[in-house]
């Protein structure tokens, strides 16, 4: 068995008396694709908030490459090797499209708080950022200002700044969300390429994109997860369809 | 690249060509006194701009490192003075800059954990406190007199004495031309492009590795370094320094400055210092009331040019560039009466209103734009309503004229130039 990237342990997190985590153990294995499903209200974006250190953590440990990163601050468990997107889309809309990935890749490349460097005359920074634009496919709209770009462009830079700082385990959370088909087509494809050699997390409602792309599925349910396994299973799992594909239904009734 | 760097230098160069030649152009004493104070105003804006336009703090207290960078470089020069310490001038502005790096390292540390209200909160606060120690501790803030020196009693380099205002002018434009292509430079760092990141979400800079607190605490420390500058320089032209630097005002004044330049645009805070000094020196010489004209200034600019003065010029900086300026400018020329007539509304108002309520004692006969009136007349009243009414009836009336005329021009200069 391969070494775990990402390490919950008896995760619980609670807003006042109202318990959203309730105990979740999870290993994401080094460069595996994860896919974290679930249905609404189950814990999802929290769990990504906890990790990430968003959210302060009630109980129990975040292990990052086997080191507890449980409390510490967002820039910290980044600088440790761990990058996340939003489910609500969140860049800088008055930089240019190419302003938003450097920023990205700066603290990566060691130049920190400097005052010292000239921006314009970091090579290594130009390259990078160039090499990311062509991946995610936004060369041609670098200098639009982020806030002007379409939607689906909007989620693709998103995805640009999450995995410019060149961090180990990328967290998605619903990359695809709001997306029309032929988007999320475009977008699973950019999703995978990125994702190439590294360790990837994601929460995604699309169960097409979640059985193309994962490995291993859990399916969190009431803040706990009941299931982890390879795809094939997760849909044979008979507590995964009563509890996830059954509240789905009701879902669909509701909608 | 290259060429783009050489037109950097190139403007560089212009600009520190026009300081050097200003003075022979105005030579008068009171212009050259004005373009030293514009020279650290310009510093004193540049620096305030570090937090609002770049990384998005909103203070209400930096005039306390400028006010202690002035301080402290009138005691410095004191003490050189009397002890004859082979120190020039030149440098002195070095240590008001020092000094307000070492109180921004201090409040900046308390301040910047938070941003926001906040942030702004805790600077009004500092400020208040700073104010307050300034009419207790009478040692070092001098009390009601102030802290006064003399700049001429430093080592001479080259038989320069600084006595003369014209030399202070140059001392003051040196610094000043320095400070903002330092300033400048910053915008240009890694750290200025995470001080714009931070302006624009600091939850995302957060999640890619900065810490936004230190972002804006760096800032914080450099703006308050060039505060500093700024203040040690006015130490050094008026030979004196009060309690009232270090207050609200000078805080407030700022404020005003960068905003009604444009925060969002390097050039800005420069435009609005030399606009606001240029109006405070010659317009107190016309009216009482001139800080209520600077007060509706930032009123108008605030709700009808968010992006201040300089953003209005920078608007039009594409239509000068495919040369379709003259395009406009009929439209420009129709909206012309009527914003003349409701300036002539405002300061009639104004004036009529401020001789009533100031100048009573005086009796009622006033004038204004070379006319002499009484200003108990109904007559001057009816005119003042028809000016406005009239005014804003024939504005209203034209802005859609003007904008469409501007919007259609810029179209027309985005397609010549994507051409």
């Amino acid at each position: 068995m391969s070494a775990c990237a990402l390490q919950l342990i008896d995760l619980h997190k609670s807003f006042g008396a109202t318990p959203i985590i309730r105990g979740v153990n999870l290993d994401v294995h080094q460069g595996e694709r994860h896919a974290i499903i679930g249905p609404n209200g189950a814990g999802k974006s929290t769990l990504f908030h906890l990790i990430s250190g968003r959210f302060p953590v009630t109980t129990g440990q975040v292990k990052l490459n086997q080191e507890d990163v449980t409390g510490l601050a967002p820039y910290l468990i980044n600088r440790r090797g761990l990058s996340r997107s939003f489910q609500v889309t969140n860049i800088f809309p008055r930089l240019t499209v190419f302003e938003n990935i450097r920023c990205g890749v700066l603290w990566s490349l060691g130049y920190r708080y400097s005052f010292w460097h000239m921006i314009e005359r970091a090579q290594d920074a130009r390259e990078r950022t160039e090499a990311i634009l062509e991946q995610i496919n936004l060369g041609s709209r670098r200098s639009v200002p982020a806030a002007l770009l379409s939607y689906a462009e909007q989620r693709a830079l998103e995805i640009g700044i999450t995995i410019a700082g060149g961090a180990g385990v990328i967290m998605l959370d619903e990359p695809t969300a709001g997306m029309s088909r032929s988007e999320t087509e475009h977008a699973v494809a950019l999703i995978r390429k990125v994702s190439e050699g590294k360790t990837l997390v994601i929460v995604e409602h699309d169960m097409s994109v979640v059985f193309d792309l994962a490995d291993r599925i859990s399916v969190l349910v009431y803040g706990q997860v009941i299931a982890t396994d390879t795809p094939a299973k997760i849909r044979a799992n008979a507590a995964v369809q009563e509890a996830y594909l059954g509240s789905a239904s009701a879902e669909a009734e509701h909608a | 690249m290259i060429a783009d760097r050489h037109r950097h230098l190139l403007l560089w160069a212009a600009a520190a060509l026009v300081m050097v030649a200003l003075p022979l152009v105005f030579s008068s004493g009171a212009s050259i006194t004005m373009m030293s104070l514009m020279g650290f105003a310009i510093i004193f804006a540049l620096s305030y701009n570090m937090l609002l336009g770049q990384t998005g703090m909103l203070s209400f207290g930096h005039a306390v490192y400028y006010g202690l960078g002035g301080f402290l470089t009138a005691h410095a020069l004191n003490v050189i003075g009397s002890g004859k310490w082979p120190v020039p001038l030149p440098v002195l502005p070095l240590v008001g800059g020092l000094a307000g790096l070492s109180f921004a390292i201090i409040f900046g540390w308390v301040s910047t954990k938070r941003a926001g209200t906040a942030f702004a909160m805790i600077s009004l606060g500092i400020g208040e406190l700073v104010a307050a120690c300034s009419l207790i501790l009478r040692g070092f803030f001098g009390g009601e007199g102030g802290i006064s020196t003399s700049r001429t009693s430093t080592l001479r380099l080259f038989g320069i004495s600084f006595g003369p205002q014209i030399q202070v002018y140059y001392l003051i434009a040196a610094w000043c031309l320095l400070c903002m292509a330092a300033m400048y430079a910053f915008t240009r760092t890694p750290l200025g492009r995470m001080c714009n990141a931070v302006r624009e979400n600091p939850e995302r800079a957060e999640f890619i590795g900065y810490s936004t607190q230190m972002v804006r605490f760096i800032a914080f420390c450099a703006s308050g370094f060039f505060a500093g500058v700024a203040g040690g320089l006015a130490a050094i032209h008026y030979e004196i320094v009060t309690s009232s630097i270090v207050g609200a005002v000078p805080s407030g004044y700022v404020l005003l400055m960068a905003y009604i330049g444009g925060v969002a645009f390097f050039i800005g805070p420069i435009i609005g210092a030399v606009l606001m000094t240029a109006l405070q020196i010659s317009l107190s010489d016309y009216t009482g009331a001139w800080s209520l004209y600077v007060g509706l200034m930032f009123v108008v600019v605030v709700m009808y040019a968010p992006w201040g003065l300089g953003g209005l010029l920078l608007m039009h900086q594409p239509l000068l560039a495919a040369g379709l300026l003259k395009r406009i400018g009929p439209a420009y020329a129709r909206a012309a009466p009527p914003v003349v007539m409701l300036a002539a509304a405002v300061v009639l108002l104004v004036e009529t209103a401020h001789h009533l309520l100031v100048k009573a004692v005086e009796g009622s006969a006033m004038r204004v734009f070379w006319v002499s009136y009484d200003a108990k007349s109904p007559l001057v009243w009816g005119l003042i309503v028809l000016l406005f009414g009239a005014g804003i009836w024939a504005l209203r009336r034209v802005m859609p004229g003007v904008s469409d005329a501007y919007h259609a021009a810029a179209q027309e200069a985005q397609r010549l130039r994507s051409r």
